[in-house]
């Protein structure tokens, strides 16, 4: 039993390291744009998808590398058309959007790639288990958590020491003190929608190792991903990187325990947290308000 | 050509206002006339075009097109061409659904109702059709109920039920694989079901359940399940998810180099999944419920797989295409058979008919029973392949037919009580 349960707190780790990388993302758009991106499953799928398409021709490392920043491009030019436009409103008009951009996607992918899954293959470097008793540890998760953990590093950095993380985390505190600093609140606020994009494209070429490609594999996703923004606190990428790999273990302990109950314990952890600490565990106060 | 009759019956309506306010238009009266003389048999489908199901729910509607061109390149039904008139039902909203086939039954009057290849949807579908007593066909969805406990007078099925799948396999994996089976189960009515007619079977054959992790629809991430099955030691790892679900769970049963540890078997499977799953992932035994790949000779079948494959981008029919091919001619047959497109005069035509080679395209006898309205198909059992044998969709290795009627439980075990009107 304790084998067990050091199994799933491990396993949990794996899967919460993806939840983050897709949530953080998400929580950037969030916190300088106040747009609750409902279409960044789409835009997960678009990433998948592209990377598939690219495989033939720059192989399963190209296509990692080359796929993401496509997906940017179109998430960039997405929100120069579409979202810009709804700054600044109540945030239900941007919500309703991305809502409708959500299902657009999942139709266009579904006319262009067909309804049905499509195979991918992990490389054959990765694709073993590294040992018989740690099976469910493969060369492609160790890859996964690996590639979450630069990316998550990098951004950090970024956000941390250059000019534009600089601006932008003081953008997610008083945007308007910001813009009225001279800075270009557009090309920040487009910059960083295509940065957000950019995560989502690449959670989408490495899911695409671990799922079945087909149109809908975004949706499964997004809720864990907001969830962990919630239990995380908004506002803060530290709290939704924690809130990621929370879930992640919460959700493979209890299915040791009560199976069944493995979806339902992630909204329990939301309940709690938003009844006990509604600001988030590592969150900023109002900033839920 | 089917046609959606949303679009169709407005410019009717139209064209028949303008005829009565225009009057003299002798251009527009022989149309009208005629339009009502030639009233079309309307077939109206209402099953998933998107969402999870979208890609089984096309390949049911592509076979469903297929059969409604053969008979309107004859004569129809009876005489009259048939319109096929589509909705898409979701993938999960039984309240669309049920939505949709009330506005082909109320608005668009259509005389049969085809859906769905959601269990739930199905069973929420037949509530409707029952109610405004419209033969309904449900070609693909499983759950025991709909030709069992819950049977009607006008709702017949296509596929098989859980029940015939576990039983299809079930002596089988016992006697190849082992007596401790460890169960990877949908949670939701399919599953249940599923997993109660294999725990039955194996308790049956004096085997023992080593666990049933019971995985919610939609599943992404099966890798704590399986370390618990793991963990479980059984002989056989029965995977009974379905869809994307089952290309998942395979893909990682594949990655986590389960399956050369433990057998990896399982009841259902089918080739949309099956092609959708990298090389590696496709192994263990299984049932299809039709497959395009038979002995030579069976009538009819190798001009039905170049019709799809023409249809379809040169892709083979699945079970799903044929469920929907069969439910098309069945109906037809049955109405040139009681030579009226009444509803109870065709169901109770159709209850205890045999289907034709041609239409059945396998061995076997095939034909609906009357105490249940459940198609007695096939089971195709066999292995999965990693790669095309001759061709690259043929993914699969048949190595026995069994007749539906040796695994179907006796109606009187489905608890169907069956009230046909008078």
């Amino acid at each position: 039993m304790s084998q067990l349960i050091l199994f799933n707190i491990t396993n949990g780790l794996i899967i919460g390291a993806f939840y983050a990388l897709m949530a953080i993302g998400l929580s950037l758009i969030l916190n300088l744009s106040g747009v609750i991106n409902f279409a960044h499953g789409g835009f997960l799928v678009i990433g998948g998808y592209l990377a598939y398409t690219l495989t033939p021709y720059l192989g399963f490392w190209g296509a990692l590398l080359v796929a993401p920043f496509l997906t940017a491009i179109i998430g960039f030019v997405v929100e120069r058309l579409l979202i810009r436009h709804l700054y600044g409103r109540d945030p239900l008009y941007s919500l309703l959007l991305t809502f409708g951009l959500a299902f657009i996607i999942e139709d266009a992918t579904r006319q262009i790639w067909g309804a049905q899954g499509l195979p991918v293959s992990v490389p054959a470097a990765l694709s073993s288990p590294l040992s018989y008793e740690f099976f469910f540890i493969t060369g492609y998760r160790m890859f996964m958590v690996a590639t979450v953990a630069i990316v998550v590093g990098l951004l950090f950095v970024l956000l941390r020491y250059t000019r534009i993380g600089v601006r932008i985390r003081a953008g997610t505190l008083d945007l308007d003190t910001v813009a009225a600093l001279g800075v270009n609140v557009r090309a920040l606020r487009s910059l960083n929608f295509a940065v957000g994009i950019f995560l989502a494209g690449l959670a989408g070429v490495l899911a695409g190792g671990q799922l079945g490609l087909e149109p809908t594999m975004g949706d499964g996703l997004l809720m864990p991903s907001f969830i962990a923004i919630i239990v995380g606190g908004v506002g803060s990428l530290t709290g939704t990187l924690l809130g990621g790999l929370l879930i992640g273990v919460a959700s493979g302990l209890t299915a040791v325990i009560f199976p069944s109950a493995s979806e339902a314990v992630v909204y329990v952890m939301m309940a709690v947290v938003l009844l006990v600490r509604p600001r988030g565990l590592l969150g900023e106060e109002g900033m839920m308000t | 050509m089917s046609k959606d009759l949303n679009g169709r019956s407005i410019q009717r309506r139209t064209i028949l206002k303008a005829g009565l306010a225009i009057g003299t238009m002798q251009v527009v009266s022989p149309f009208v006339v005629r339009a009502l003389g030639d009233e079309p048999v309307k077939i109206g489908l209402d099953n998933p075009l998107t969402g999870t199901y979208a890609a089984v729910g096309k390949n049911e509607l592509i076979g469903c097109q297929l059969a409604v061109d053969q008979l309107n390149a004859k004569s129809g039904i009876l005489g009259r061409k048939i319109e096929l008139l589509i909705e898409d039902s979701t993938s999960g909203d039984a309240g669309t659904a049920v939505q949709k086939a009330r506005k082909l039954i109320e608005r668009d009057n259509v005389d049969f109702l085809v859906g769905n290849v959601n269990s739930a949807l199905a069973q929420a579908m037949a509530q409707v059709s029952n109610e405004k007593g419209v033969l309904h066909i449900v070609p693909g969805g499983h759950t025991d109920g709909i030709t069992g406990t819950n049977c009607k007078w006008n709702v017949f099925r296509v596929c098989n039920t859980t029940r015939m799948e576990a039983n299809a396999v079930s002596s089988l994996l016992f006697k190849t694989y082992g007596k401790k089976w460890h169960f990877i189960t949908p949670d939701y009515a399919f599953g249940h079901t599923l997993y109660q007619g294999c725990e039955a079977d194996l308790k049956q054959l004096g085997g023992t359940v080593t666990g049933n992790e019971l995985t919610p629809l939609g599943t992404t991430d099966f890798s704590a399940y399986l370390i618990k099955a793991r963990a479980a030691n059984p002989d056989v790892l029965i995977v009974l998810v379905q869809g994307n679900d089952m290309v998942n769970c395979l893909k990682q049963i594949a990655q986590f180099g389960i399956d050369k540890q433990i057998h990896v078997a399982g009841t259902q499977q089918e080739l949309e999944p099956v092609e959708a799953m990298p090389p590696e992932a496709r192994v263990g035994v299984w049932m299809f419920e039709w497959y395009w790949k038979q002995a030579a000779g069976t009538p009819g079948l190798d001009q039905f797989v170049a019709e799809i494959r023409k249809r379809n981008d040169g892709k083979v029919p699945t079970a799903r295409t044929w469920f929907g091919y069969v439910t098309i001619h069945a109906y037809a047959l049955a109405c040139e058979k009681a030579k009226s497109i009444e509803a109870k005069a065709v169901a109770r035509t159709l209850a205890d008919m045999e289907l034709p080679p041609e239409v059945k395209l396998q061995p076997n006898k095939v034909y609906f029973r009357g105490g249940d309205h459940q198609l007695m198909l096939s089971a195709f059992i066999g292995e999965l392949l990693q790669k095309g044998d001759g061709d690259p969709e043929n993914l699969f290795k048949v190595s026995d037919i069994v007749a539906g009627d040796s695994i179907a439980p006796s109606v009187a075990e489905t608890g169907c009580k069956m009230d046909m009107p008078a």
